[in-house]
C-alpha cells in the first residue's frame, strides 16, 4: 500500500509566482463568469440576513455589558459565514477538476505540487473575500450597522482578517477533496461538517445566551473565533479577546494548510 | 546527441492495490522523428507505460530516458520535453480555448511575447484560430481533441504523447485527426508516441508498431514487416448455425490435411470493443455528455458492486446486457468470478447466463450460433476450391459466405496472441497473481 501512495514522481523545486497567479486567476474567473453562483450565493445570504435579523429582533444581545443591535449582530455572522461556505466549497472544486480530467493537465506540468496548491488556495481565498465584501457592502448600504465613517477603515481592516480566516477554511476543503473521488459524499460533508460548524459558530446566536454544553462546543469550533473576530472588526465588540481570536485563526490556518498540502502532495491521479 | 529520443529499460509497474502487473519488464527505443504506436487491447498496459514516461507514475522497476533525461531523477526536464494528450479530455470547459492554452504556456514558464506568438501558431496549426474565443465546453469532440493537441505543442516539446487520440470520435473526425498527426510528423519532424487499440489507426499512422498485451511486448516492427511474417492469405468462412459440434471438428481435421494450409481456427463471430456497444441514448436526454456515460460505463465494468447497483437502478440495463456482444458479456461475467455471492442480487436470467459463462458452456453455444472458420494458407486462390469442396461434403454444414484477404494487423495480433484483440482473457488475474508472487519470492 505504501508504495502505491507514493508511486508518482515528484517535482521538487521553487514556487513559481506566475504559475500561482494564473491558477488563482482561473478560480476568480470561474467565479466571475458563473452568474448563477454569484446570484445564488448573494440571494442566500440576503435571505439569511433578513429572516434571521428579523427573527431575532426582539432578543437582547449583550456583549461586554454593551447592548448590541440584533440585526448588526446577525449580519456580521452571515458575512463570516460567506467565508466558511465559499471557502470549503471552493476547496472541494478539486474534485471537479479531477472528475473532468483537468487535474491531469496540471499534474503533468513542470510545476511543484506546492505551487499548484498555493495557487488554488489563494484563488479560493480571494474569491471568498470578494463574496464577503459584496455582502458587507450590501449590509452597510442597508444601514444594518448604522451610518458611520469608521466603517471605511473597518472594511479595509477586514480584508487581511478575512484572508487569514479563509486559509484554514480552504485547507478543510482541500484536505477533504483530495480524498474524495466523486460528488456522492457532498451531502455528507454538508450535513456533518459544514452545518454543525456553522450553527455552532455563534454566527446566529450569542455565546452567552446558550447552555454550557453548547458553549463548550462553540469554544472547540475554530469557526467561532473567525465569526468573533469579524464582530470585533465591524462592531468593535467581541466575546473573546482579540489576541485569542487572532492566535486561534493563525494556528487553525497553519495546521490545515499543512495537512492540506500533505494530502495534496499524496493525491493520486485516477 | 543520441539518435534515440526515448530509451526504455526493463520498465515494470505493479499496482499494489489489487495486485495488478500492468507493465512487465519492457524495453524499447524511439527514434527521432518517427511515429511509434503502442497497440493493444484495453488493459494491455499502454496508458500505464505512457504515464510512467510522462512522469505521472513511478516505475516499480527499471527506468527510462526521455530526451536524455531520466524520468525519475529529472522529471522537470522530462515534462518540458514532452507534450501529452490524455485519453480522457483534460480541458477546462469554463475557460475559453485560448485561455486554456495561455494557462498551459504560463505553467511551462514561457514569457508573454513567446506565449502570444506560439498560441497563435498552434491554433492555426489545428485550424482553430477562428474559434479561440469560444468556451472549451462548447467545442465538439474533434475540436476538443485538436485543441488538446495544440496545447501539447505550445512549449515546443521534443516528443508528443497521444493516448488513444481518436477514442470516441466519429470516422470522419478520426481521419481528420490522423491527417493532423501526419502533418505534425512530416512538417515539424515531431516524434510522436501514440497508443491505440484500433488496428487501422496504427496501420495508417505508425512507422513502427509495438504490440502489447498483458503488459508485455509481443511484437515490434513496421506494419509491413509484421504482416509479411504471416505470408499468404486468410480465408474466412462464415457458416450457418450448426447442431453438432463433432462434425466441425472432423471438418477442421480434414481441412488441415490439404497441402498449403497452415492453420485452421474456429470461433464465434466477434463483435466490437466496449466502445462500439450499441448504446442508444434515450430521447430527451440530449444534455448528457456521451463521454461521461462512457466513463461511467468503464467504472461499472470494473467493479461488480457498482455493476449490481447500476442494474438495480436502471432496469433498461438488463436489455442492454442481453444485447451485448459475447466478449462484453464475458467481461461482465469475469467481474463476478471472485464475488459469486453478489450474483444473487442480479435478475435470474442474467445470473444463469453468467454462471453458464463461468462454466464455459456459454461460449460453445455462441460458437454454434454464429460459427466462423478462419483458414490461413500459403496461396488462397489455389487452395480455396479444395477447401470449399471439402466443406460441402459435410451435409450438415452450410456455407453462408466466404471472404479472402491479405493478412491484416488483426491477423497479426491473432497470430501472436491466439485471440482477437478485443477479447478479454478470463484467467488473466490468476496469471498475474502467480507472476507477482514469483517476483516477490525473487526479491
Amino acid at each position: 500500500m505504501s508504495r502505491t501512495v507514493n508511486s508518482f514522481v515528484k517535482i521538487e523545486g521553487r514556487m513559481r509566482w506566475e504559475a500561482i497567479w494564473i491558477l488563482s486567476k482561473r478560480e476568480l474567473l470561474a467565479f466571475a463568469r458563473n452568474k448563477t453562483r454569484i446570484i445564488s450565493s448573494i440571494a442566500q445570504a440576503l435571505l439569511f440576513l433578513f429572516i434571521f435579523s428579523g427573527g431575532f429582533f426582539s432578543l437582547d444581545i449583550v456583549i461586554d455589558g454593551q447592548s448590541i443591535n440584533p440585526t448588526a449582530f446577525v449580519a456580521t455572522g452571515i458575512i463570516a459565514m460567506a467565508i466558511l461556505f465559499s471557502g470549503v466549497f471552493g476547496g472541494l472544486g478539486i474534485i471537479r477538476d479531477r472528475m473532468f480530467g483537468f487535474m491531469r493537465e496540471l499534474l503533468v506540468a513542470p510545476i511543484s505540487r506546492r505551487t499548484l496548491m498555493t495557487g488554488k488556495t489563494l484563488g479560493v481565498a480571494l474569491q471568498s473575500l470578494v463574496q464577503c465584501l459584496i455582502m458587507l457592502v450590501i449590509s452597510i448600504s442597508m444601514g444594518f450597522f448604522g451610518y458611520d465613517l469608521n466603517l471605511i477603515w473597518r472594511t479595509l481592516l477586514l480584508i487581511p482578517i478575512a484572508l487569514l480566516f479563509s486559509m484554514g477554511v480552504v485547507g478543510i476543503g482541500l484536505t477533504i477533496s483530495t480524498r474524495l473521488t466523486d460528488f456522492q459524499s457532498f451531502g455528507l460533508i454538508q450535513t456533518f461538517l459544514i452545518m454543525p460548524m456553522f450553527w455552532l459558530s455563534g454566527a446566529l446566536f450569542a455565546f452567552n445566551n446558550v447552555p454550557t454544553f453548547m458553549q463548550v462546543l462553540m469554544m472547540i469550533n475554530p469557526i467561532s473565533y473567525g465569526v468573533d473576530i469579524f464582530r470585533f472588526v465591524i462592531l468593535g465588540v467581541s466575546f473573546f479577546p482579540f489576541w485569542l481570536d487572532l492566535l486561534v485563526l493563525v494556528l487553525f490556518g497553519a495546521v490545515l494548510i499543512v495537512i492540506g498540502a500533505k494530502s495534496f502532495s499524496k493525491m493520486e491521479i485516477s | 546527441m543520441t539518435e534515440n529520443i526515448i530509451e526504455v529499460q526493463n520498465l515494470t509497474k505493479i499496482y499494489d492495490e489489487g495486485d495488478v502487473l500492468a507493465v512487465d519488464n519492457i524495453n524499447l527505443t524511439l527514434k527521432k522523428g518517427e511515429i511509434f504506436a503502442l497497440l493493444g487491447p484495453n488493459g494491455a498496459g499502454k496508458t500505464t507505460t505512457i504515464s510512467m514516461l510522462a512522469t505521472l507514475l513511478k516505475p516499480t522497476e527499471g527506468t527510462a530516458l526521455v530526451n536524455s533525461h531520466n524520468i525519475e531523477e529529472d522529471p522537470d526536464m522530462v515534462r518540458k520535453s514532452i507534450g501529452v494528450v490524455f485519453q480522457e479530455p483534460s480541458l477546462d470547459g469554463d475557460m475559453k480555448a485560448w485561455e486554456n492554452l495561455e494557462l498551459h504556456a504560463i505553467l511551462y514558464g514561457m514569457s508573454k511575447k513567446e506565449r502570444r506568438q506560439k498560441i497563435k501558431e498552434v491554433l492555426k496549426l489545428v485550424d482553430l484560430e477562428n474559434k479561440a474565443e469560444m468556451y472549451a465546453k462548447n467545442y465538439s469532440g474533434g475540436m476538443k481533441r485538436r485543441l488538446e493537441i495544440a496545447r501539447g505543442l505550445i512549449h515546443n516539446p521534443q516528443v508528443l504523447f497521444l493516448d488513444e487520440p481518436t477514442l470516441g470520435l466519429d470516422p470522419q473526425t478520426r481521419r481528420k485527426i490522423w491527417e493532423k498527426i501526419k502533418e505534425l510528423n512530416e512538417g515539424l519532424n515531431m516524434t510522436i508516441l501514440i497508443t491505440t487499440h484500433y488496428m487501422e489507426e496504427a496501420d495508417v499512422l505508425a512507422d513502427r508498431i509495438c504490440i502489447m498485451d498483458h503488459g508485455k511486448i509481443i511484437a515490434l516492427d513496421t506494419s509491413e514487416n509484421l504482416k509479411h511474417k504471416l505470408s499468404g492469405d486468410i480465408i474466412e468462412i462464415a457458416l450457418e448455425e450448426i447442431k453438432d459440434f463433432s462434425t466441425i471438428q472432423s471438418l477442421i481435421s480434414e481441412l488441415k490435411k490439404i497441402t498449403g494450409i497452415k492453420d485452421v481456427k474456429f470461433g464465434a463471430k466477434s463483435g466490437g470493443g466496449m466502445e462500439d456497444f450499441d448504446f442508444k441514448m434515450p430521447q430527451g436526454m440530449k444534455g448528457v455528455n456521451p463521454q461521461m456515460i462512457q466513463q461511467k460505463m468503464q467504472e461499472i465494468m470494473t467493479d461488480p458492486k457498482k455493476f449490481v447497483r447500476a442494474i438495480k437502478k436502471f432496469p433498461m440495463a438488463k436489455n442492454f446486457f442481453s444485447r451485448a456482444p459475447l466478449h462484453a458479456r464475458e467481461r461482465i461475467a469475469n467481474l463476478f468470478k471472485d464475488n459469486t455471492e453478489l450474483l444473487e442480487e442480479l435478475p435470474k436470467n442474467m445470473k444463469e447466463t453468467i454462471l453458464k459463462i463461468h462454466s464455459g458452456e456459454y461460449k460453445e453455444e455462441q460458437k454454434m450460433e454464429q460459427p466462423i472458420l478462419t483458414v490461413s494458407c500459403e496461396n488462397g486462390s489455389e487452395q480455396l476450391p479444395e477447401i470449399i469442396q471439402k466443406t460441402t461434403t459435410f451435409d450438415s454444414i452450410k456455407i453462408k459466405s466466404v471472404e479472402m484477404h491479405n493478412p491484416t494487423l488483426e491477423d497479426v495480433f491473432l497470430f501472436y496472441t491466439g485471440r482477437e484483440i478485443r477479447e478479454e482473457s478470463s484467467n488473466r488475474t490468476e496469471n498475474v497473481k502467480k507472476h507477482i508472487q514469483m517476483r516477490q519470492l525473487r526479491r
